[in-house]
């Protein structure tokens, strides 16, 4: 009975270290999704697609030989709540890194937070701009979107007049002061420019004022509901026989939302489709649905921004053989890592990548074109 | 363009005027500040995706909404509301309670994406050599003679004076043997079929998804204020003032002061006049 005993401790005890060594030999890596708040839609197409990345990279080896462990907190919330979550996931979980897809607010907050001392890779479609030391920036920049765009939509719908709208803070502003530079060289003007409250939910005013100014092209930086509402009542008035459209965030959710009636000549420039038809991207495409099921949350840039993040992580963690930011820092300008955007490259903590250009007439998106690696403008010195 | 900002404030006033009906008849009526109304237009906007869902033909959508936001609203009525009869600053946290219980349910069944509903009516009409969406004008038309039915209905009706005595007093009104809680559940239920409809009107021409209510609660609220309670009178007036400045400030200027304007405005009446412009006697 004694001896019994005694074995169930040992066994017991031995076992238990056996689980804490295996849970030292796992890398966490915090990953920050919107799960709340608006942008909670795409919580769970970023938790997919991070959780299909930590699957290939962990089949692939894992990051310097350790297994890599997700773990998810929700940044859908203010900024000063946002750090809380990721404090906790950093000192208390003990993540080595993170992921991050959510608003620019919270990555300002964040990288006050981080202060260099934990690599951060920043993943959504954003303004441009950030530059601290341990961030990594996945996402597409206004620039990006737009150099090459403006010009083709220009030769091939020839369009001349543009109308800009967006709602009304930085993103939008930032985009369409460069969008006026790349009109201007293409031999177009900028007819109006307007910017709307996140409230507003009629858009009668706009669309009489698009009316007015003659406009053949819509640039539109309106964001989700207000996407969704502007372009709806702009098809009703028929002004898609007027004007063409392309916004720089109008994912798949959005165009779902828009409508197949409603979606003639409506254009969208972004990194990822879930309708690019590269092999990476169908293969990527296929390992989701069959992770996930036919019925996941379906693909989109800002979910799927996520799976670059940590495919871009775990390239600069093995180049570098630490997570150290010190050590990444080293290895990081010009890295390439593969995606099913395309390949691309870290410049300037920006990464260069394909963009691709998609006509959403008919209520599916279809790729008109693709632009192989566009750098961003945005990039850090 | 002076037809097609004409066109636009009549349009707007419209949508204001049956999305407010409702919260009118159930605030103005029963004192309950109906903080789900704007869920139950919501709800009312998701029956042509329900009709999609379960096969069925288009103009049984109708059909789809008044059932969907009847029974719930039955259930709202007969569980939470009728205990706050009377109570408004009770029934405003009960309400925005169950505002959120809807929200979440529409979430957890359809999603937190966006829904397209098929335009009903497509195409645009020519007035004086402006386009304007045929299915507006067709709204706009079919709402004058409902409103008219409805205001011609409550002045005459039986229903519409026991109505009257049940919120001058309630005693008097069950000792008359008028079955005040069966006519309160009526008023509540005929609130939320009205805002259902109009959610199922205004589905094609806005976004559908499981948030857009509070967008239409508050506009309502604000015109009930400076309109004031209890009559249609009142209702049109504060309908008219509200969607009339946003729309007219909108395209003088820009949104932000349309929207501004309709904040101070409701502040400067809660505050000076807070039975807004047209008292009931």
């Amino acid at each position: 009975m004694n001896n019994r005993f005694l074995i169930s401790i040992f066994s017991a005890a031995f076992s238990a270290v056996m689980l804490a060594g295996a849970a030292f030999a796992e890398v966490k890596i915090g990953v920050l999704v919107p799960d709340s708040g608006p942008a909670g839609l795409f919580g769970p197409s970023t938790r997919h697609s991070a959780q299909l990345a930590a699957a290939e990279i962990n089949a692939a080896g894992g990051i310097n030989g350790e297994q890599i462990e997700l773990v998810f907190a929700d940044v859908g919330v203010p900024p000063a709540e946002a750090v809380q979550a990721a404090l906790k996931v950093w000192k208390a979980e003990g993540a080595e890194a993170f992921i991050g897809m959510h608003d620019s607010a919270v990555r300002e907050a964040l990288t006050g937070l981080f202060k260099g001392g934990v690599p951060y890779v920043y993943t959504p479609v954003y303004e441009g701009g950030a530059c601290s030391e341990g961030l990594y920036v996945t996402g597409e920049t206004p620039s990006q979107q737009l150099a090459p765009v403006i010009p083709f939509l220009m030769k091939k719908e020839k369009v001349r007049k543009w109308y800009l709208i967006g709602n009304d803070y930085n993103w939008p502003r930032d985009t369409n002061a460069l969008a006026r530079g790349y009109i201007d060289d293409a031999g177009g003007e900028v007819v109006g420019e307007e910017y709307l409250p996140f409230t507003v939910a009629e858009f009668d005013s706009s669309l009489q004022k698009i009316r007015q100014s003659g406009a053949d092209g819509v640039l539109i930086t309106l964001v989700g509901g207000a996407s969704v509402g502007f372009n709806v009542a702009f098809a009703s008035f028929g002004l898609d026989q007027q004007a063409i459209r392309l916004g720089t965030l109008i994912e798949e959710n959005t165009l779902a939302g828009i409508g197949a009636d409603n979606a003639n000549r409506l254009y969208s420039s972004a990194g990822y489709f879930s309708a690019i038809k590269t092999e990476a991207a169908r293969d990527f495409a296929t390992s989701y649905s069959e992770m996930f099921g036919e019925d996941a949350a379906p693909l989109n840039s800002l979910g799927q921004s996520a799976y670059d993040g940590l495919m871009l992580l775990a390239k600069l963690g093995n180049s570098a053989g630490s997570l150290q930011v010190a050590e990444l820092e080293k290895v990081a300008e010009g890295i390439s890592f593969e995606s099913p955007r395309g390949t691309g490259t870290l410049t300037g903590r920006h990464v260069a990548q394909t963009i691709y250009l998609a006509n959403g007439t008919g209520g599916t998106f279809d790729i008109t074109a693709s632009f192989d690696s566009v750098a961003s403008a945005e990039a850090c010195p | 363009m002076a037809t097609l900002l004409i066109l636009n404030i009549l349009w707007q006033v419209s949508v204001l005027a049956i999305v407010t009906i409702g919260l009118a008849v159930v605030f103005g009526q029963l004192r309950i500040m109906n903080m789900a109304h704007g869920e139950l237009v919501m709800i009312g906007a998701y029956a042509p995706v329900m009709t999609s869902l379960l096969g069925l033909p288009g103009y049984a959508n109708i059909v789809v909404c008044l059932v969907t936001v009847g029974l719930i609203a039955l259930l709202m009525e007969r569980l939470v509301i009728r205990h706050f009869y009377g109570r408004a600053f009770d029934s405003l946290l009960a309400t925005w309670g169950l505002s959120i219980l809807l929200r979440e349910t529409v979430e957890l069944i359809f999603g937190r994406g966006y829904q397209s509903v098929p335009q009903y009516v497509p195409g645009t009409f020519s007035i004086s050599g402006t386009d304007y969406p045929l299915y507006r004008l067709v709204v706009m038309a079919g709402i004058i003679p409902i409103f008219a039915g409805l205001y011609i209905w409550y002045r005459k009706s039986k229903i519409g004076v026991e109505i009257k005595a049940m919120v001058e007093n309630p005693s008097l009104a069950q000792a008359c043997g008028i079955n005040t809680s069966r006519l309160s559940a009526g008023c509540f239920i005929f609130g939320a079929l009205t805002a259902g409809v109009a959610g199922l009107l205004l589905a094609p021409t806005i976004r559908v998804e499981p948030m857009m209510g509070l967008d239409y609660l508050i506009r309502s609220f604000f015109s009930l204020v400076i309109g004031g309670l209890g009559s249609f009178e009142g209702l049109f007036i504060g309908v008219g003032i509200i969607a009339g400045a946003q729309s007219t400030l909108g395209a003088l200027f820009n949104q932000t002061y349309g929207y501004l304007f309709i904040l101070i405005l409701s502040i400067v009446f809660l505050w000076l006049r807070p039975d807004g412009i047209y008292r009931r006697s």
